[in-house]
């Protein structure tokens, strides 16, 4: 078994690599996500998610699963959601952008580690979940919903 | 939220352990995974499914190998897509394609579920992942022409 050997190596050039991303990534994560920074940017972008359908209500779950991913951040997206009772549209809409553009950090890196090219994917999918649920917002009338919310 | 800040050697500890758990969790089937592909590479049975799969791929500009690399990202997620892709010599712009469609579009059937059951639909949800990731990549692979790639 010749072959083994190389696939080995690289399988364990791999795993180090991984390694270098994951754990400083999750730990500067874990340090920084108490910064009331976050908080407030929360308003800056205020704008950008009226435009997209969205309200602050949504804000929480939408950039817990931009930065940690669905999976992740499932346990707090799906309380939030609950707590908040956010109508059917918000929650479709919430769920088009999420299903676009979720853990970005993480899911770009990886593919930086292999030599992609992270801007590219980055902005594509940035641009397209915002395009994506603006346009979708605009077609799905509030007004159409509104038995909706107020249940 | 009220929760209790801990204090800043505490994170860092926490962050450590999550960050190992989470790493070991996935070289459980990365590693395994690299191993067969770079073992299967340039074997009869790969280089059949590959070409089976060539006219597919190379509407994105991709070779027909990557499909297995979709595959993994589809049902499992995208450190078993990259466990594949690693062992099949792409271009950086192959890996940047493979990223933004398999970025929008992985861990379907886990990830349709989190988002079935915050109350919306997963089903029609997924569907659309699938759709905007092929259509990011035609427009990538578009660009890429356009560029002269």
């Amino acid at each position: 078994m010749e072959a083994l050997y190389p696939a080995l190596i690289g399988a364990a050039k791999l795993a180090f690599k991984l390694l270098l991303i994951i754990v400083p990534l999750v730990t500067l994560f874990e340090v920084l996500r108490y910064i009331p920074i976050f908080r407030r940017a929360g308003r800056a972008v205020d704008p950008l998610m009226h435009g997209m359908g969205l309200s602050r209500e949504a804000a929480v779950p939408l950039f817990t699963g931009i930065f940690l991913g669905i999976a992740y951040g499932a346990g707090i997206i799906i309380r939030v959601a609950q707590e908040k009772r956010l109508s059917r549209r918000e929650l479709f809409l919430m769920g088009l952008f999420l299903a676009t553009c979720h853990a970005v950090v993480e899911d770009t890196l990886i593919f930086v580690v292999i030599g992609g090219n992270g801007w590219v994917m980055l902005g594509v999918r940035v641009l397209l979940a915002v395009l994506l649920t603006g346009v979708l917002a605009r077609l799905w009338s509030r007004h159409s919903n509104e038995e909706d919310s107020l249940r | 939220m009220n929760e209790a800040v801990p204090d800043i050697p505490t994170r860092i500890r926490t962050g450590l352990a999550a960050g190992l758990q989470t790493s070991l969790k996935l070289f459980k089937f990365v590693l395994p995974l690299y191993v067969v592909v770079d073992l299967l590479k340039g074997t009869a049975v790969i280089e059949l499914l590959g070409s089976l799969f060539a006219p597919l791929m190379a509407l994105f500009g991709l070779p027909g190998e990557a499909a297995f690399a979709f595959v993994a990202a589809f049902l499992l997620n995208l450190y078993a897509a990259i466990a594949v892709m690693a062992p099949l010599d792409l271009t950086p712009w192959q890996v940047t394609q493979c990223g933004l469609m398999m970025g929008i579009a992985h861990n379907l059937v886990l990830e349709g579920g989190v988002l079935r059951s915050t109350g919306t639909r997963g089903g029609l949800l997924t569907a659309c992942r699938l759709m905007i990731a092929g259509v990011a990549g035609l427009l990538l692979s578009a660009l890429h022409h356009l560029w002269g790639g």
